[in-house]
């Protein structure tokens, strides 16, 4: 019997024994209720259960469909950018190839390709670097440093093992130039970027030549030269010298003055080529501008190598020209230093050389000249001199001092020839003969001449009216054009008679520039002054001059009242008084120094003797006593 | 140890006395709230037993051996040979309370040679994990704790315990066993199936239920209950709620309705709902059901270590949710135990609001609901 309907009928047991029927059918009935009960609970929930499910399924569904779009979309953008990417590369400039940690080719642009010859075609994806710089290499594209395809492949692996991006210059078999970088990426491999820069690094290097080079006779210029004088001297250790010559052609600028600047350039071409053919090939020939060349003569064994080579040179500068149907003999001056003895710096060295190359043009060009080490004291003290020389006007250290000119027939002083004198604070009076050229060279002589003029004329202006004052002028003062005005002016603020103005000049000054110097001279002339011609008879002595131009009066050089009473100076100083008488000139006898020569001049036919004789230069108050015996004008000096 | 069951009924009064079982050391009974809400059934007990700690609660009904009853309070008496009692207990007035009050108890009761706490607490007013939690915290989790929530059948108004004096509520008991010869088994197991999608508990607070994905507890439970709706909390028993840890998915705990609040939308149940944790209705097969208690009264008679001729007794501790959904046929699983325990075993329990005992895992005491918890005390053999 079922359990449950035994406990039901002990339940409805009544204490007779008997089954309570009602009881019992109670039970039973609640029993198959709770089963009804319980098997609509259990279907409920379970409905219920499959409703909620089939909900949640549905908004899984809407979800994965969601999810599903999104990630459409998505991989359509990535497709873009995928192709944007593409294109991006593809458009590049430069070649682009990227490897994995397992050296296998990833991806490569169209640019690489090109730059390797690798065709389109070909597919090289996941190929390894090996293979592909093999494939390289037969292309004759291998980098020329590296003797194989391995040596490249290890070289590139260590370059990415550092973790850091490296650059390299590459110069490939085939002759190109390829700048490229090598990045290494996160996952171990690297990306390399390649550029072609033949071109540029031909221009680099063109650029650097034209830098160190001289752009007319392509040879090397100053900054080489001086790089390597450098390295030359260095090698050159203890036991060889070496020579630095320093040359410039005579008289070029007249050249190229007067057959034209195409000429001039041809022709320090063709001196560029001799002198090349001159040295040994481990020296340097340089130019180092307008005509002025250098040459490095390196690991000499002895002084006169560098003299032999300075002689070759001559001769082969010296032997003709033909420019182009212009035959043109040049002259070189060449300046010697040899180091270490002359120097033992690049710069020291090519100055001294300079040096020697002012003597060499001072003894006469077409020579040579070692350094002494007096050039460079002599160039010091001209230095100096020049310093000094340009404040001595400012510190009016200049004076004048005068000496009288005596006209033989009246006995009598005629003028006075005003002579510039400089006290030197240190050295005391420096001679005009030192000065003078010196004040010419550096442009200050148009200021002393003023001051001179200026000066001259106002101490002529306290002397008696029939005393002139004789001053001398150079040749820039005559060129210049502006000294009529000046003296016009200091003229008129003088109120000195023009008449009484006696301006010196010599003949040189007339060679040097004939046309202005012939204009200056015809103004002078306009204005009253009188001309005197100094020095006459040394020099040039063109007697065309004494046509040409409006002279008063001639100055026989003393160097011929000092030869008398030789036959031949008198005959001269005979001719020249003669001259001058017929042309109307005067001539004063320069340097007489004793009675005799006095007496001689005069028999001779000067009118006018000047020299110790008569008096030496002396002051301007001096003179002015001179003029005044009796203190009778008392004038006061102008200074 | 002795053992021998006791009944009371109105129409015979108390049955079952011996005098041949000697000195009786505990007394535990349970009975309806009706039954025991005079003190009278208590003082009887005491008269007789004037030197036993006595113990007893409220329930949902009684298991006696093979029977379930409403009507008669079940008795069992209980001498030890070498073990020593302890009996304590204490008030408590709100489930806030439970886990201090959980802490006062194991005060009370620690010892070295501690072997198991037993008891029995109020149903309505505990937070039935917590205060296992506090009383662990003091005795640890070495000591097994086995007991019940104290019930009100299906009325869940109030629920009476006593311990040495008439059953009252808002009261906790506790006893003590000690000594090395004391044996305690334990099992407890449900049978109940998880069905339905899983859900999150999304807003809680201790043992009340707000939400479930977003949406009050209590509109699922009146959904699925359908017209048996009008029957909650009482008919909440039907679906227990699976909780467990997502971070610790194999230990979960099943929970049972204690109340409702029809305003609030909330749902207070027999111990904590975690927030953040899942949840999943679960539904009860009888064949299932009855094969669960078959499984607890078999872990207890197998945790019940001892030779032939031990000398046991059994305390079954039973859901009231059990009862309600298997009926009348709730006799198969009180058959299903008495088969696994076999007749020597005299049986005593009842229908309660929550079930205290070790967690078949991780052997910490634990609240447990919708389960059939058998708890086997002896001696070892020749005691």
């Amino acid at each position: 019997m079922d359990k449950l309907f035994q406990k039901q009928l002990e339940r409805s047991r009544l204490a007779s024994g008997e089954v309570d029927l009602a009881k019992l059918g109670e039970l039973v009935s609640e029993a198959y209720r709770e089963a009804a009960q319980d098997r609509r609970r259990s279907d409920r929930s379970i409905e219920l259960m499959i409703e909620e499910l089939d909900e949640l399924n549905r908004g899984l569904e809407c979800e994965v469909n969601r999810q599903t779009a999104e990630l459409r979309a998505k991989r359509a953008e990535l497709e873009i950018q995928n192709s944007r990417f593409h294109a991006a590369l593809e458009h590049m400039t430069h070649g682009l190839a990227m490897f994995d940690s397992n050296t296998r080719l990833v991806i490569c642009n169209r640019r690489w390709r090109q730059m390797y010859s690798i065709p389109e075609s070909e597919d090289l994806s996941g190929k390894p670097f090996i293979e592909i710089v093999e494939k390289i290499s037969r292309g004759g594209s291998l980098p020329h440093r590296f003797s194989s395809p391995e040596a490249y492949v290890d070289y590139v692996f260590q370059q990415v093992k550092t973790g850091e991006a490296s650059f390299g210059l590459l110069d490939l078999n085939d002759g190109r130039t390829f700048a490229v970088t090598w990045q290494p990426t996160q996952d171990g491999g690297w990306v390399s970027i390649h550029e072609d820069v033949t071109d540029r690094r031909r221009a680099e290097q063109r650029i650097a030549h034209i830098a160190r080079h001289d752009a007319l006779t392509n040879l090397p210029n100053r900054l080489l030269l001086l790089d390597r004088l450098k390295e030359s001297l260095k090698e050159a250790g203890d036991r060889k010298y070496t020579a630095v010559l320093y040359l410039d052609l005579d008289r070029f600028k007249t050249i190229n003055d007067t057959l034209g600047h195409p000429v001039g350039d041809a022709l320090l071409k063709a001196v560029a080529s001799r002198l090349w053919n001159c040295v040994k090939s481990r020296d340097t020939v340089a130019r180092l501008g307008g005509d002025e060349f250098a040459i490095i003569q390196s690991r000499i064994n002895n002084r006169n190598e560098a003299s032999n080579l300075a002689s070759r040179i001559c001769g082969a500068i010296n032997a003709p020209f033909d420019l182009d149907g212009h035959v043109i003999v040049a002259d070189v001056s060449i300046g010697i230093a040899v180091a270490p003895g002359d120097g033992n710096e690049p710069n020291e060295l090519l100055k001294n050389a300079d040096l020697a190359l002012h003597r060499a043009k001072a003894a006469g060009r077409g020579t040579f000249r070692f350094f002494e080490k007096a050039m460079d004291d002599n160039m010091k003290a001209r230095r100096a001199l020049e310093v000094d020389l340009r404040q001595a006007l400012e510190k009016q250290q200049f004076s004048l001092a005068y000496q009288p000119i005596v006209n033989l027939a009246q006995n009598r002083v005629s003028s006075c020839e005003a002579l510039l004198r400089w006290l030197h604070p240190e050295r005391g009076l420096v001679s005009p003969a030192e000065f003078i050229p010196v004040a010419e060279e550096i442009g200050l002589i148009t200021d002393i001449g003023e001051w001179v003029l200026r000066q001259a004329l106002a101490d002529a202006a306290t002397w008696p009216e029939s005393i002139k004052v004789s001053i001398n002028v150079s040749p820039t003062q005559l060129t210049s054009g502006k000294m009529v005005p000046l003296l016009i002016d200091v003229l008129r603020e003088t109120q000195v008679v023009p008449e009484r103005v006696e301006i010196e000049i010599t003949e040189e000054m007339l060679v040097l520039n004939p046309d202005a110097s012939q204009k200056t001279l015809q103004q002078l002339r306009k204005v009253g002054t009188r001309i005197a011609l100094d020095d006459f008879g040394t020099g040039y002595s063109s007697l065309i001059y004494l046509c040409r131009f409006p002279f008063d009066k001639i100055k026989i050089d003393r160097s011929f009242v000092k030869s008398l009473p030789e036959h031949e100076p008198a005959a001269i100083i005979a001719a020249i008084t003669s001259l001058a008488r017929s042309l109307d000139m005067i001539t004063t006898a320069e340097g007489v120094e004793t009675e005799t020569q006095l007496k001689q001049v005069q028999a001779l036919g000067c009118t006018e003797i000047q020299g110790y004789l008569v008096s030496k230069p002396v002051s301007a108050e001096e003179i002015h006593r001179m003029l005044y015996p009796k203190g009778s004008r008392q004038v006061a000096t102008a200074s | 140890m002795r053992a021998y069951h006791l009944s009371w009924s109105p129409a015979e009064g108390w049955k079952g006395e011996s005098s041949e079982y000697g000195m009786t050391d505990l007394v535990i009974y349970f009975g309806t709230r009706e039954a025991l809400a005079c003190s009278e059934r208590y003082k009887e007990l005491h008269n007789r037993f004037p030197e036993a700690h006595i113990l007893g609660c409220s329930t949902g009904g009684q298991i006696q051996d093979d029977d379930v009853t409403d009507e008669s309070i079940g008795a069992i008496a209980l001498g030890f040979e070498a073990t020593e009692l302890r009996a304590t207990c204490q008030p408590i007035e709100g489930p806030i309370e439970s886990y201090d009050c959980g802490a006062k108890l194991g005060r009370g009761l620690a010892a070295e040679d501690l072997a198991g706490i037993f008891i029995l607490s109020d149903g309505l007013k505990v937070n039935g994990s917590a205060l296992v939690d506090g009383i662990s915290s003091v005795v640890g989790h070495g000591v097994p704790l086995t007991g019940g929530l104290a019930g009100d059948g299906d009325a869940f108004q109030q629920t009476l315990v006593g311990c040495n004096a008439p059953p009252q509520p808002g009261c906790v008991a506790a006893v003590g066993f000690y000594g090395n010869a004391v044996r305690i088994g334990h099992g407890s197991a449900g049978g109940w199936n998880v069905f339905g999608p899983r859900r999150v508990i999304t807003r809680s607070e201790g043992n009340i239920l707000y939400e479930l994905d977003g949406t009050p507890a209590l509109d699922l439970y009146e959904h699925y209950l359908g017209e048996e709706a009008k029957g909650l909390p009482g008919t909440g028993l039907l679906f227990p709620l699976r909780i467990s840890d997502p971070d610790r998915p194999n230990h979960d705990v099943v929970r049972t309705i204690l109340g409702v609040d029809r305003e609030a939308r909330t749902m207070t149940f027999a111990g904590d709902m975690p927030l953040g944790w899942c949840a999943q209705l679960m539904r009860g097969n009888i064949d299932r059901l009855a094969a669960g208690a078959a499984e607890a009264a078999r872990n207890a008679r197998e945790g019940f270590t001892g030779s032939s001729g031990y000398t046991g007794a059994a305390i079954l501790v039973s859901c009231i949710g059990r009862r309600l959904l298997m009926g009348q046929r709730i006799i198969e699983e009180v058959e299903a135990v008495a088969s696994e325990l076999g007749d020597s075993i005299p049986r005593l329990g009842f229908y309660s609001y929550g079930e205290i005992s070790p967690h078949a895992e991780s052997g910490a005491s634990e609240l447990h609901n919708q389960t059939m918890t058998a708890t086997v005390i002896g001696e070892a053999a020749g005691v």
